[in-house]
C-alpha cells in the first residue's frame, strides 16, 4: 500500500481519480455518458493490444476474434443457463485464452511472424464470425437479445444507465494499465521488449521467443475476451458482427498511435482519437456523409507523418515541460519511471 | 381601531390567497408546445449500408418538407415539423453514440430508422429510456419481439416478404398455365435473408409444396458460379432467392456465366435486382426477375405521385425501398401527431398520450396510406402493423414494374422468364 501510494504512483493516481469523478458532472447527460464509456473500453483494449503488439511486436489483429468469443461465451451463459455475467465474462476470458493457445501454439512453434502472424490473426476473425453465423445453437444470423434490466440489472449486468458500466470498464482500465506497467518493469516485459526489437537477436541472448510471445498472447486474449462479455452487456444482444475486423484494426491504430510499448500511450490515443472521430461524426456525418472518416484518416495520416513514435512521447515531453516550468525537477524523474 | 385594521387585513390576505390558489387549480398546467417539433432520421450514412441510409434520409426529408407545405400538424395550430439528420455508422456502437447523441442534442419526439436489425437493437434501448418514439425500417421479425414500449413498425416483416414471394409463384404460374413442381430458396446469410427464406418455407410447407434444396451463401460473396452449379445439380422449377445488394448482381452473372437458369427466379427482400443501381450493374442479367418492395412506388394517390416527381426530380429513378419506408414511417407519425394534438390538447407531445395516439390509429386513408402498399394501418401490441403490404416489381425492358397483387399491378407479369429458354 506504501508502495502504491508513494510519489512514483501519484500521477497514475490522481489521473483516475480525476476520471471516476466524470459522472459527477455529465451523468445526466447520457450521450457524454456513452462516450466516455466507449472511450474507456477502446482504452481497455487497446491497452491490452500493448502487451502483446507494443511490447512483443507481433502486429495482431485478432482482438475481434477474442471479442467475439468473451461475448457469445458470456451472453450464452446468461440466456441458457442464467449465469451472471459477473462470472461469465471471466469464463469468456478463459474460452479466449484456450482459443489464443490453440492458434498461438503453432503460430510460435513456426516462428510466424510480422505480416504473417498479422494476416493469420486477422484471419482468424472472419474464420470465427463465419463458424458462429453457421452455429444456430449459440450464434446464427439473427440477432439474440440478452434480457435485463429492472430488478435483475445487477445480476444480468444491464443496467438502464451507463454510469455502472463506466466505473467497471475504468476498473478493468487501471488494472490493465497497471498490469502494463507491471510487465515493463519485469523480467517477462524485458523479453518481450527485445523480441519486439529483434527476435533474432534476442533469442541469440536467450530469449525464450515462443514461450514469452505465448505468455503476452495469453494475458492480451483474457483481457479482451473479459471485455467482450461487457460489450455484450452494453450493447444488448449477441450477433456474429462482433467478430469484427474494423474493431480489431481500430484497436492497432490506437495501440500504434499512442505509442508502441508504452504504458499509457494506447490510453491516450483512446482518449483523442476516439473522442475525434465521434465528434466529427455528430457534427459532419449527418450533413456530409464521409467527410468525417476522411478528416479521421488524413489526421492519422498527420500523426504517422510528424509522431511516428505515436502521440506518447509528445505528451511526456509536454509534461516534463510543465513540471519543469513549476520547478519540480524531483517530480520528473518520478514521472518519467511511472511511465 | 388598530386590532380592526388587523383583521381586516388577515381577511383580505386570507381570501386573497384562497382565490390565487383556487384559480391556479381551476387552469390546467399545459406545456407550451415547442416552436417546432423535432424528428431525426438515424441511418448508416456511411459504411457498407450507406446505399440504403442514403436514400431513406431523402425519403424522410421529403416526407417532412410535404407534411410542412401541407400545414404542418393542424390539430397543433399548425407546428411545423424540423428534421435533424445523423450519420448511425456501420456497427453497434456507433449507432448507438449516434442516437444518444441526437437525443441530447436535439430531444426529437421521434426516430426514423435506423435499417439496420442490429442497430435497431441497440439503439431501441436507448429510445424507450428516453421515451422517443422509434419508427423502425428494419424486416427481421425479432425487432419488435423485445417488449419495447415506443418501437412501432409500420412496414411489413421479413416474413411477409417471403410469404408473398412464394404466393406470386404459386398464382401467376397457374394464370400463365406454368407447372412448377418444386423450387429452391436460397439466401445471403443475415437475418433478413434467413428471415425472408423462413416465410417463404413456412407458406410452401402449408402447401406441401416441395423444396428441393436451401442454400446460404456469405453476403459479401464475389463468386456464386459454385452456388449455381449446385442449383443446377438439383434442378428446381423455380428458385426464391434473398439478396442483400452486391450479391444479387453477382448471381445474376453467375447465372448468365453457368448458363443455366430456372424457369422463374423470384427475388425476396427488398433489394437487389429490381433497384436502379442492380439493373445498371448488370444489364440483361436482371430482365425478367422479380423482387418483393415494402413499398409500391405505382401506387396511384395524389400524396404517392408527389413523392415519387419529388424523389424523382433528384435522384432520377423512382424511390426505393428505403426511401419510400421512410416516407410513410414519418405520414404516420404525422397521422399520430394529429391524432394526440386532438385527442390530448393539454400535452399532445408527452410519451404516454403520443403513445396512445399510435395505438389508437386505424388509419384507411390520408397520406401515409396513401403511400402504404396495403389500405390500412393499425398497430398490434408489440408495434407491429397489423395489415402489412408488399407488393412484387419485375424488370421489364431494363424498368422495374410492379407486377403483384393484381390489385396493385402496373402492368402483368411476364412468365415463365423468357430470358431463360434453356429450360
Amino acid at each position: 500500500m506504501k508502495q502504491i501510494l508513494s510519489t512514483k504512483y501519484l500521477p497514475f493516481i490522481s489521473i483516475f481519480s480525476l476520471i471516476a469523478l466524470i459522472p459527477l458532472v455529465i451523468s445526466k447527460d447520457q450521450y457524454a455518458m456513452v462516450l466516455v464509456t466507449t472511450v474507456l473500453l477502446y482504452a481497455v483494449l487497446a491497452s491490452a493490444w500493448n502487451i502483446i503488439g507494443g511490447m512483443a511486436g507481433q502486429l495482431d489483429l485478432g482482438a475481434g476474434a477474442y471479442i467475439g468469443l468473451g461475448a457469445f461465451t458470456t451472453g450464452t451463459l446468461l440466456t441458457r443457463w442464467n449465469i451472471t455475467p459477473w462470472i461469465g465474462m471471466f469464463i469468456g476470458g478463459f474460452v479466449s485464452v484456450s482459443f489464443a493457445i490453440l492458434i498461438g501454439l503453432p503460430l510460435f512453434r513456426f516462428k510466424i511472424k510480422e505480416l504473417w502472424y498479422a494476416l493469420t490473426s486477422s484471419a482468424l476473425v472472419e474464420v470465427l464470425r463465419i463458424v458462429f453465423l453457421m452455429w444456430d445453437e449459440v450464434g446464427g444470423p439473427t440477432e439474440k437479445y440478452l434480457p435485463g434490466g429492472g430488478d435483475n440489472a445487477l445480476y444480468s449486468l444491464r443496467f438502464s444507465t451507463y454510469i455502472p458500466y463506466f466505473y467497471i470498464i475504468l476498473i478493468f482500465l487501471v488494472i490493465v494499465i497497471y498490469l502494463n506497467h507491471r510487465i515493463r518493469n519485469s523480467k517477462l516485459g524485458f523479453s518481450l521488449l527485445a523480441l519486439g526489437e529483434d527476435e533474432d537477436a534476442a533469442e541469440v541472448l536467450g530469449v525464450d521467443a515462443r514461450g514469452n510471445k505465448l505468455k503476452a498472447l495469453m494475458i492480451y486474449s483474457f483481457i479482451v475476451g473479459t471485455v467482450g462479455g461487457l460489450y455484450a452487456c452494453l450493447y444488448g444482444f449477441l450477433h456474429p458482427s462482433f467478430f469484427s475486423t474494423e474493431i480489431s484494426t481500430e484497436v492497432v491504430i490506437l495501440g500504434i498511435v499512442g505509442g508502441m510499448g508504452i504504458t499509457y500511450g494506447p490510453f491516450l490515443a483512446a482518449i483523442f482519437l476516439v473522442s475525434f472521430r465521434e465528434y466529427l461524426r455528430a457534427a459532419l456525418g449527418g450533413e456530409l456523409a464521409g467527410l468525417y472518416l476522411a478528416v479521421y484518416a488524413v489526421v492519422l495520416i498527420v500523426v504517422a507523418l510528424f509522431q511516428p513514435r505515436g502521440i506518447a512521447p509528445l505528451f511526456r515531453r509536454l509534461f516534463e515541460k510543465v513540471i519543469r516550468s513549476l520547478g519540480g525537477r524531483e517530480h520528473e524523474s518520478s514521472a518519467k519511471a511511472s511511465s | 381601531m388598530n386590532k380592526k385594521f388587523q383583521q381586516v387585513l388577515l381577511t383580505l390576505i386570507v381570501a386573497s390567497t384562497l382565490l390565487m390558489s383556487s384559480c391556479t387549480a381551476a387552469s390546467p398546467k399545459t406545456p407550451a408546445l415547442p416552436d417546432e417539433i423535432v424528428v431525426a432520421v438515424v441511418q448508416p450514412l456511411t459504411g457498407s449500408f450507406a446505399v440504403f441510409g442514403n436514400e431513406a434520409k431523402i425519403g424522410a426529408e421529403l416526407a417532412i418538407q410535404h407534411i410542412n407545405e401541407s400545414g404542418g400538424i393542424k390539430s397543433m395550430g399548425g407546428k411545423k415539423l424540423k428534421l435533424v439528420v445523423e450519420d448511425a455508422g456501420e456497427k453497434p456502437d456507433t449507432a448507438k453514440l449516434a442516437v444518444e447523441s441526437v437525443i441530447s442534442k436535439n430531444r426529437p419526439v421521434a426516430i426514423l430508422g435506423l435499417y439496420i436489425s442490429r442497430f435497431v437493437m441497440a439503439a431501441s434501448e436507448v429510445t424507450d429510456r428516453e421515451k422517443v418514439f422509434l419508427l423502425a425500417d428494419a424486416l427481421v421479425p425479432q425487432v419488435t419481439q423485445m417488449g419495447r414500449q415506443y418501437l412501432f413498425r409500420p412496414g411489413p416483416t421479413a416474413s411477409d416478404h417471403g410469404k408473398l414471394a412464394y404466393a406470386f409463384l404459386k398464382e401467376t404460374a397457374a394464370e400463365n398455365g406454368v407447372e412448377i413442381k418444386n423450387m429452391a430458396v436460397l439466401n445471403e446469410d443475415s437475418a433478413n435473408g434467413r428471415a425472408n427464406t423462413l416465410g417463404a418455407t413456412e407458406a410452401a410447407l402449408m402447401d406441401q409444396f416441395p423444396i428441393v434444396t436451401a442454400l446460404e451463401y456469405p453476403y459479401d460473396i464475389t463468386d456464386a458460379t459454385q452456388i449455381v452449379e449446385q442449383l443446377k445439380n438439383v434442378n428446381p422449377d423455380v428458385v426464391i432467392h434473398t439478396p442483400y445488394f452486391n450479391d444479387a448482381i453477382v448471381f445474376a452473372k453467375a447465372f448468365q456465366e453457368v448458363g443455366w437458369y430456372p424457369k422463374f427466379i423470384a427475388g425476396a427482400g427488398g433489394c437487389g435486382y429490381t433497384d436502379p443501381e442492380s439493373i445498371k450493374a448488370a444489364g440483361e442479367g436482371v430482365e425478367g426477375i422479380t423482387m418483393t418492395y415494402s413499398y409500391n412506388p405505382a401506387k396511384d394517390t395524389p400524396q404517392n405521385k408527389k413523392f415519387v416527381e419529388a424523389f424523382k426530380a433528384i435522384k432520377g429513378y423512382i424511390p426505393t425501398e428505403a426511401a419510400g419506408m421512410n416516407y410513410y414511417d414519418a405520414m404516420v407519425l404525422y397521422e399520430a401527431l394529429e391524432y394526440s394534438g386532438k385527442n390530448f390538447p393539454d400535452d399532445p407531445l408527452k410519451p404516454e398520450n403520443l403513445r396512445a395516439a399510435f395505438m389508437a390509429l386505424d388509419l384507411k386513408s390520408g397520406p401515409a396510406v396513401e403511400t402504404y402498399p396495403s389500405e390500412c394501418i393499425k398497430f398490434d401490441g408489440k408495434g407491429d402493423n397489423t395489415c402489412p403490404g408488399v407488393v412484387v416489381m419485375q424488370v421489364q425492358k431494363g424498368e422495374p414494374k410492379v407486377v403483384y397483387p393484381v390489385a396493385e399491378q402496373e402492368v402483368k407479369p411476364v412468365f415463365p422468364n423468357p430470358h431463360y429458354s434453356q429450360k
